[in-house]
């Protein structure tokens, strides 16, 4: 398989007081979703902000779209939400429309509107955007980007506050915009909720502690990790050898490295394809700065 | 298209498995492009990546070729490789119907016998 770049990034840091970001090299998928996995704190909203050209303040090299340089028109081209203040608090629908039509040139009023009322959202209320719940305000948030021409969209956190019936209509929206695209259009999501968006994850990066700990697509982190279960008088013998491992007073369950499966071969034990959600668990769990005893 | 997720087959192999289906019945005809990875994996509500994987899997099998920018189109099926899928259903069944008779102890003999007269009956039909 062919894969081109959307973002390439080299040698990339920040340092904060008590955390550095610290990313030497690393590249995003063109045509791909990407999913950014990472306990809090872990670096994601820094790195999507250092992305989305929100932050500045930072060394290394980023490039977008294959060495465009007009800095006007990667803006133009990338889509970014995120969570906190995003539009005036009193402004109302049609103002925020105003606003965006002023802000980019490839919004589409109509689309916006007609994107807003699939997803429940009334038009002609008065209601500023202060008065809508967290879940409103994000349904307001991505029918705004998606009213628009891009090429790239930046979401960080976006299923966060959606209910479940509209995490499901998010995965929709990114599998269309991908589909829209035929391997032009890229996205690049934050997540905690990676059981519900494993169905449009292409891509996965894992972080943790401000360092990329493991990517990969999905499809061949399923094959790197393999799910296996056993009988608790084998636990120890399989605890030397998994690359994450539980045990309960009856059994025991992990990953193990599809290189190190051999040496389970005279264990009885039986084997399972992992979750995106089990493997990112298991990684984090590897690298999180919690102490042992506090996970 | 019907996809199990915890059936412990990946998701890729069933994709693969249904379209190498299609591909050898006939559905797809030589020369026919496969849908796309993108509008496959919308309408089947999975990643972008899953469909990409199966249609490299048909492409291992020699059963589609890849155009860059283009996507899959279906190859020319080879008539010894349709004779021996079918060949290979044929054994599985044959396989299947040994095992209930012996389990009902009828001879092998026996057995013989069902075969021909369902053959007969099979072929005075037509």
């Amino acid at each position: 398989m062919y894969v081109t770049s959307v973002i390439n990034i080299h040698d990339l840091s920040k340092k904060f007081k008590s955390f550095e970001l610290d990313i030497p090299s690393l590249n995003i998928p063109k045509g791909f979703s990407t999913a950014l996995i990472g306990e809090n704190g872990a670096g994601k909203s820094t790195f999507i902000n250092i992305l989305a050209g929100i932050r500045l303040d930072y060394k290394g090299k980023i490039d977008y779209f294959n060495g465009e340089k007009d800095e006007e028109k990667i803006r133009e081209d990338t889509g970014y939400t995120g969570p906190g203040s995003y539009f005036m608090p009193h402004w109302n629908i049609s103002q925020i429309a105003e606003a965006s039509t002023l802000l980019f040139d490839n919004f589409n009023k109509e689309k916006f509107f007609e994107i807003c009322s699939t997803m429940g959202i009334k038009l002609s209320g008065v209601e500023s955007f202060s008065k809508f719940s967290d879940g409103m305000k994000m349904k307001v948030i991505l029918a705004n980007v998606f009213a628009r021409e891009t090429k790239m969209l930046l979401l960080d956190e976006p299923a966060s506050p959606l209910d479940p019936l509209m995490r499901e209509r998010l995965c929709e929206m990114l599998r269309e915009y991908l589909d829209e695209g035929n391997g032009e259009k890229s996205i690049l999501f934050s997540t905690h909720n990676i059981a519900d968006m494993e169905s449009v994850t292409d891509y996965a990066i894992i972080m943790e502690r401000g360092k990329v700990v493991e990517q990969g697509f999905v499809e061949d982190l399923k094959e790197k990790y393999i799910l296996v279960k056993g009988d608790i008088n084998d636990a120890d013998k399989a605890g030397s050898i998994l690359f994450s491992f539980q045990k309960n007073g009856y059994g025991f369950e992990g990953l193990c490295l599809a290189d190190d499966i051999e040496r389970l071969a005279e264990l009885d034990i039986s084997k399972e394809i992992p979750s995106l959600s089990q493997i990112s668990l298991a990684v984090m769990k590897k690298y999180t700065y919690l102490s042992e005893e506090n996970l | 298209m019907r996809i199990m997720q915890n059936s412990g087959v990946p998701i890729y192999q069933q994709i693969a498995g249904q379209f190498r289906e299609d591909i050898l019945t006939g559905k797809y005809k030589h020369g026919e492009f496969l849908p796309s990875i993108r509008s496959l994996a919308k309408d089947l509500r999975i990643s972008v990546i899953t469909t990409i994987k199966a249609y490299e899997e048909l492409e291992k099998q020699g059963l589609v070729t890849a155009v860059q920018g283009k996507g899959y189109y279906v190859n020319a099926q080879d008539s010894e490789m349709l004779k021996e899928q079918h060949m290979r259903k044929m054994e599985e069944h044959l396989l299947n119907a040994i095992s209930a008779a012996k389990i009902a102890g009828i001879s092998n003999s026996e057995l013989i016998d069902v075969l021909k007269m369902l053959i007969e009956t099979e072929d005075d039909s037509h």
